[in-house]
């Protein structure tokens, strides 16, 4: 400080007295100056010099005792700075200085006074002092800080010869000064460690707790360091250890970090700290992807692996060489920054084939090559044998894989991988003749590999379990023909033969080829099995209606009704409508005999067990249908006396005898001018219906292709809430058309979401089944493959978007949305949310005795003229859903359909 | 409400009961039952669950021949090769430690 600055300065008037401590409180009027904020941020931050000189400026500027204290403040924390960076005597001369100008200042600067005092002795002067017994105890308090504050030499400690030899603190310093030495040199007992005569109010306190610290690092108890860590006191000189030795424990590079302390990290680390650097420099850099970044970061990341763990140089290399194939980086490349080629083994090639499966670049061929080269090396190297468990995964794995190509492409891709593919040798020219070896000792032809159902039979051949063969079985149901069915359940039915589940498939099978013998003699040996099964008494049921119905189209009367008397001697065709159907076959029998009088008495019949007449006339018109007898139905045939009470729903009824079909295996038509009806009576009464009806009537009519009716059905359904919403949002996008890609994905993962909620597995997989199928890029399309997982709120703009959409969605272009935009979905349909406003409340009610005779006269005309529904084949009853669709659902596997209603 | 796994995606049941890749039922049972003698769920509740849920996965041919072939992740960060070796701390003697605290 210069004379001159002094002078200026005495002539300031004499400020208030100060508050002992480290500068006072401000007074008030200078908190709104903003010089004064920015004055207490530079002290906080620790810049004194600065801040020392704007509170000169400002004391010039103002002058008040307020500006003062603020200044006294910058002195002190000027004063401390300069003792920090040991300028003891300039720290010195700058106190005595503000003493001498500003005497009132006393007891702000009385604690950095002790400090500036205690810093210019020696410690031997400080220890002086100790001896002395008529020492004040404050001034012994003020040593003690000093010591506990700035003592870094235990051994001038415990030798300082200024006290007696038996002093507790040089004693204590002896100890502690071992402890030291011993804790970071090797391995220390904690009962070496318990230090008694060091009491917690010793000045020495925390160098116990920084040993015990040291020595918990090293046990290695990170618990236990943290816990000591945390015990030494933050102002006192072994607490600036603290930083480092948190930092070893996180294992996280700690930035600013003193010099001293990074090389103690260094020296502790040693060579595997430098290894974890050069690996994260690597993984930068392959983030960033810049070739000339990531060749030299792998030179740096293999040198300090083979440094600090040697062991793990091959697994690296296998990593990196995995990595790089994806960095579109040459191998060759790779393989000189490595200093050596990656060990082509089965750890490699899982990481391979696992990179190959990436969603963003699924190579389903190249990943099979894969994972069979690690199939190869894996039981090569002894981690599974040639038959286990392993490769039974690993080829329903392959066969999953495959399933990403689109059954019309996979014979193509079968072809040219035959053509082509001429194994991986090239991949093991610069391999030890340990992995040539394995890659040669297993050279059968591998072309199964891309075919699905070689999978899976060497699948089931190794795991002979009904859960494998039902993956096989459902991959083939997902084909064309029956062929690869039967040779999936025949293959279950050698493997598992007292299982009835493959006699019943094969059953099914038969049946639906037409092949009724065939299927009785399976159908028997299921019986033999599992008589009791429901579905092997269901299947009885099933194939005998289809026998009696072949015996009808053959015009053999006495056979089918043979038939139909074994039927009705089943317990199980008495379960629900089912008599209904027998007495509907009995008709169609006497219409086949030409019998009138017949046909009126069994199809009263009908309608009395069944309870309306519409789901009769389906029922009837129907089973004529199949049976090729829709030109011998004629006016005497119908009764039109049947009684219509006139409270009979049209959808109803539709619904129940599209139940009672799908029961019998048989899928009944809606005739096509019964829609306009049920659409208007969805509309008027749309909550008349309950779920599972309008549920049967959204399948029939989604079978149909008769998508308005599934929409509105669907809607009718989701309007009812509850558990049965995931349900009907899954008909609803099964019920969009094509034009409405974006919309229909929606419905299915909000379907998938709900379900998941709900715990309906099989509704998700369904689910996701349609989803993938009406993907609008196919199996390729990321949106597909992608999550299905919806935010509630994703999930409940779905719902009500579907809720409020009462008309059929009209014919638009659109472009490609994202599924979850955070746009509102589809306002062009908001417009038609009150449409359901236009039918009042007066119009809700029963299909009417002039509405009924109407859709009888439809019926009638199409059973007179004897219309043909598009051409029938074998498999009609069965037929399969729209392209990308399930096929139709199975009919109610238990008894007693009729208590749906 | 079923419990969630203690494993993360690149945990090694293997690795956690200290088996080789090829262990039979028999050597897997074994490896856990010392296991759990040496961390009781009384004492170490969290490595106990680790060790129930790597045997969980091991424990099931199936599930663990799923786990062999999709436990890989060939994205997982190249430092995380180092994740299961314990850091070395080498005993270096006092000075270091001392002259952090000499550095002010």
């Amino acid at each position: 400080m210069s004379k001159k600055n002094t002078h200026r300065n005495q002539g300031k008037p004499s400020p208030a007295p100060y508050p002992a401590g480290t500068g006072g409180t401000t007074p008030d009027p200078v908190a709104g100056d903003p010089a004064f904020a920015e004055l207490e941020r530079l002290l906080a931050q620790g810049h004194s010099k600065p801040a020392l000189e704007l509170a000169k400026q400002v004391h010039k500027r103002v002058g008040t005792s307020a500006s003062e204290v603020l200044l006294i403040k910058a002195y002190v924390a000027r004063i401390r700075s300069l003792l920090n960076s040991g300028l003891a005597v300039e720290a010195k001369a700058l106190l005595e200085l503000v003493r001498q100008r500003y005497p009132s200042a006393k007891g702000a600067l009385a604690e950095i006074g002790v400090d500036v005092a205690t810093r210019q002795e020696s410690l031997d002067d400080l220890l002086r002092h100790l001896n002395d017994p008529g020492l004040a105890p404050e001034r012994r308090a003020e040593i003690e800080t000093t010591i506990r504050r700035q003592l870094t030499d235990l051994g001038a400690l415990a030798q300082s010869p200024v006290l007696p030899a038996e002093h507790a603190l040089r004693d204590a310093a002896a100890r502690l000064q071992k402890a030291c030495e011993a804790v970071t040199t090797g391995p220390v007992e904690d009962d070496a460690l318990a230090l008694p005569e060091i009491s917690r109010r010793s000045p020495l306190a925390p160098w116990k707790m920084l040993v015990r610290a040291i020595a918990a690092f090293y046990r290695p108890d990170d618990a236990a360091c943290e816990h000591w860590l945390q015990l030494i006191d933050p102002d006192s000189a072994p607490a600036r250890l603290a930083p480092a030795l948190r930092a070893m424990i996180s294992r996280h590079a700690a930035s600013g970090l003193k010099p001293a302390a990074s090389f103690l990290i260094a020296q502790v680390g040693g060579k595997m700290d430098a290894l974890r650097g050069a690996l994260q420099s690597l993984d930068a850099a392959f983030a960033i992807g810049r070739r000339k970044q990531i060749v030299p970061a792998i030179q740096n990341a293999v040198r300090a692996c083979r440094e600090a763990c040697p062991d793990l140089v091959d697994r690296l290399r296998q990593h990196i060489g995995v990595y790089a194939f994806r960095a579109d980086i040459t191998y060759e490349q790779v393989r000189e920054a490595m200093g050596g080629a990656p060990r082509k083994g089965a750890y490699f090639w899982r990481l391979m084939a696992r990179q190959a499966e990436d969603p963003r670049a699924m190579a389903c061929v190249p990943a099979c090559t894969m994972w069979n080269e690690f199939r190869r090396h894996a039981i090569h190297e002894g981690w599974f044998a040639a038959d286990g468990p392993e490769v039974a995964a690993l080829y329903l794995h392959m066969a999953d894989i495959l399933q990403h190509v689109p059954r019309e492409d996979l014979g193509d891709l079968q072809q040219s991988f035959r053509d082509r593919y001429s194994g991986r040798s090239y991949d093991y020219m610069d391999q030890a003749p340990s992995i040539r070896e394995a890659a040669r000792k297993y050279n059968e032809d591998d072309f199964y590999i891309v075919f699905p159902e070689q999978l899976y039979a060497r699948a089931c051949a190794i795991d002979p379990d009904p859960e494998v063969f039902m993956r096989w079985l459902e991959w083939a149901r997902q084909g064309s023909g029956w062929k690869l069915e039967e040779e999936a359940a025949e293959a279950w039915k050698r493997a598992l033969p007292k299982d009835s589940r493959p006699l019943l498939r094969l059953m099914e099978l038969a049946e639906k080829r037409g092949a009724l013998k065939k299927a009785l003699g399976y159908l028997e040996q299921a019986e033999s099995l599992a008589a009791l099964n429901p579905e092997v008494r269901r299947g009885r049921l099933r194939l005998l209606v289809a026998t009696a119905m072949r015996h009808i189209e053959q015009r053999k009367a006495h056979l089918a009704e043979r038939d139909i008397e074994d039927l009705e001697a089943l317990p199980q065709a008495r379960e629900g409508d089912r008599p209904a159907f027998l007495a509907a076959l009995r008709w169609t029998v006497c219409v086949l005999r030409s019998d009138p009088d017949g046909a009126a008495r069994h199809l009263a019949q009908a309608a009395d067990l069944i309870g309306s007449r519409v789901a009769v006339a389906m029922v009837t018109s129907g089973i004529a249908d199949f049976c090729k007898l829709l030109d011998r139905v004629t006016d005497r045939y119908y009764n039109r006396n049947i009684v219509f009470d006139g409270k009979e729903s049209l959808a109803a009824a539709v619904a129940r005898g599209c139940a009672l079909g799908d029961d019998l295996g048989w899928p009944l038509t809606i005739p096509p001018g019964f829609e306009k009806q049920l659409l208007d009576e969805l509309k008027r009464t749309p909550g008349a219906m309950e779920a599972r009806q309008l549920r049967l009537l959204a399948e029939a009519a989604l079978r149909l292709d008769r998508r308005h009716l599934a929409f509105a059905a669907s809607g009718a359904g989701l309007a009812k809430g509850g558990v049965t919403e995931a349900r009907f949002l899954l008909l609803r996008g099964r019920a969009l058309p094509e034009y409405e890609p974006e919309r229909r994905d929606q419905c299915f993962a909000g379907a998938a979401e709900l379900a998941r909620r709900q715990r309906d597995m099989g509704l998700v997989d369904e689910a996701v089944e349609c989803r993938r199928g009406h993907s609008f890029m196919g199996a390729f399309d990321p949106l597909a493959k992608g999550s299905s997982s919806m935010s509630t709120d994703q999930l409940n703009k779905v719902l009500n978007r579907e809720k409020q959409a009462g008309e059929f969605p009209p014919f638009r272009t659109r472009k490609f949305e994202s599924p979850f935009d955070d746009e509102p979905f589809f306002d062009e349909d908001d417009e038609d949310d009150d449409d359901e406003d236009e039918f009042d409340d007066d119009d809700v009610g029963p299909v009417t005795p002039e509405e009924f005779d109407e859709i009888m006269n439809q019926l009638n005309d199409l059973l007179g003229m004897g219309k043909r529904r598009g051409p029938r084949h074998k498999y009609r009853r069965r037929r399969p859903g729209p392209p990308g669709q399930p096929g139709p659902p199975r009919p109610p596997s238990g008894p007693g359909q009729g208590s749906l209603f | 409400m079923e419990r969630q796994s203690t494993l993360g995606p690149h945990d090694d049941p293997r690795e956690i009961l200290g088996v080789a890749t090829n262990a039979t039922d028999e050597e897997i049972r074994a490896a856990y039952l010392k296991k759990v003698k040496e961390h009781p769920p009384e004492r170490s509740p969290a490595a106990f669950e680790r060790i129930r849920d790597a045997y969980e996965v091991l424990r099931d041919p199936r599930r663990r021949a799923l786990h062999l072939l999709l436990s890989a992740d060939p994205w997982a960060p190249l430092a995380s090769l180092l994740a299961d070796r314990a850091p070395e701390r080498r005993f270096v003697g006092p000075a270091p430690w001392l002259a952090v605290l000499k550095e002010k």
